[in-house]
């Protein structure tokens, strides 16, 4: 069964296409326009989707515990085999409820290369204005470090 | 005053509104001042809050200066993330042309920052300073305190200047319908001469 009909808003590789995950797009003006429509109703329709589709696999095993053992145990293999397929396209509820709180990567990455930017100038600013030796100045040298290092890292995860 | 585009605030709006940020938009943000702030201390000093301004908006040096005092109303040299919570907002309102509404609807935390001396009244001169933030012309502002300084001292006290808010907030709308008509007719006439130019 294809990712796209189990659920909505989800491409095969289990990633979400729908409009509240549009935080960052190159070139458009607007950021997570899902807030501008009401955003809980989508959300609730993914949630509720997951839940359909875990509890369907569940309920498929309780009514199948009343047939005889053989028939039993090949019922089972096949509804945990469904059950192995749903899970593999279905994305879990927890990974779903740890994304709610955690912010998308691109816009994570767009952060960081500001960040980099300023602090490329505040530092000469420190520099000059309080010395290289300073505490601070060290204390910003090493968080560009830092961040440098981040970056890089994730460059080369891609 | 403009955001520069493509940089993170350049992305997030305002609610038309309530001239608020959505909690997710909060949330990025303050993601964002979590990054920024290196000494780890939950805020951002004179030099790093200069650099930060500087960056991402067109403001002068002169101007971001006035803004640092100003949000620093404690006077530590640090402004933490409700004064940058604040900041956010009114370049928004400003890049989405809600400074109007922005103003009636915060009047309360607009008047206090402007209100420098902490004395319940703002002052002409000092209102002056910071007219840019809110996109007050030189003489909208010399009216708004002749029509409503009621006490005739130059001075606006919070009640006055909640109905300044009012007046504004509708002066602007019609200042920016005018501009954009302006706008708009001005773009129609110089397609109309392109178009008689390839016709001939």
């Amino acid at each position: 069964m294809p990712l796209s009909e189990v659920c909505e808003g989800f491409n095969a590789e289990g990633r979400s296409i729908s409009k509240t995950r549009r935080w960052y797009s190159p070139g458009s003006r607007s950021l997570d326009e899902g807030d501008k429509a009401s955003h809980k109703p989508e959300e609730l329709d993914e949630n509720a989707l997951v839940e359909l589709e875990l509890h369907r696999g569940s309920s498929m095993e309780i009514n199948l515990g009343e047939k005889d053992t053989a028939s039993q145990i090949q019922a089972e293999k096949s509804s945990s085999m469904s059950s192995l397929n749903i899970a593999k396209h279905t994305p879990h509820q927890a990974y779903w409820a740890e994304q709610q709180s955690r912010l998308p990567l691109p816009l994570m990455e767009l952060m960081e290369n500001e960040a980099l930017e300023i602090f490329t100038k505040a530092l000469r600013s420190y520099q000059s204005g309080i010395g290289r030796d300073h505490f601070l100045t060290k204390e910003l040298q090493r968080y560009i470090e830092g961040l440098k290092k981040r970056r890089s890292k994730r460059l080369y995860v891609n | 005053m403009r955001l520069k585009e493509g940089s993170f605030l350049w992305y997030l709006y305002l609610d038309k509104v309530h001239c608020l940020l959505s909690v997710r938009s909060v949330k990025a943000l303050e993601e964002y001042f979590h990054i920024l702030d290196v000494h780890g201390k939950n805020t951002l000093n004179d030099v790093l809050f200069y650099h930060f301004l500087h960056h991402v908006t067109d403001l002068k040096k002169a101007q971001i200066y006035l803004v640092f005092d100003m949000l620093d109303w404690n006077a530590v040299g640090e402004i933490g993330f409700e004064q940058f919570y604040m900041l956010v907002c009114m370049l928004l309102a400003h890049q989405d042309h809600l400074e109007g509404q922005f103003m009636y609807r915060h009047s309360r935390p607009v008047f206090d920052l402007l209100d420098l001396n902490g004395d319940g009244r703002i002052s002409a001169e000092n209102f002056a300073k910071y007219r840019f933030l809110f996109n007050i012309h030189k003489q909208e502002l010399k009216d708004l305190f002749h029509d409503f300084g009621l006490t005739g001292d130059n001075l606006l006290n919070y009640q006055e200047f909640k109905m300044c808010t009012i007046i504004y907030a509708n002066k602007l709308q019609r200042r920016q319908k005018t501009e954009e008509k302006e706008k708009g007719d001005r773009k129609r006439r110089s397609l109309y001469s392109k178009r008689k130019c390839h016709i001939k």
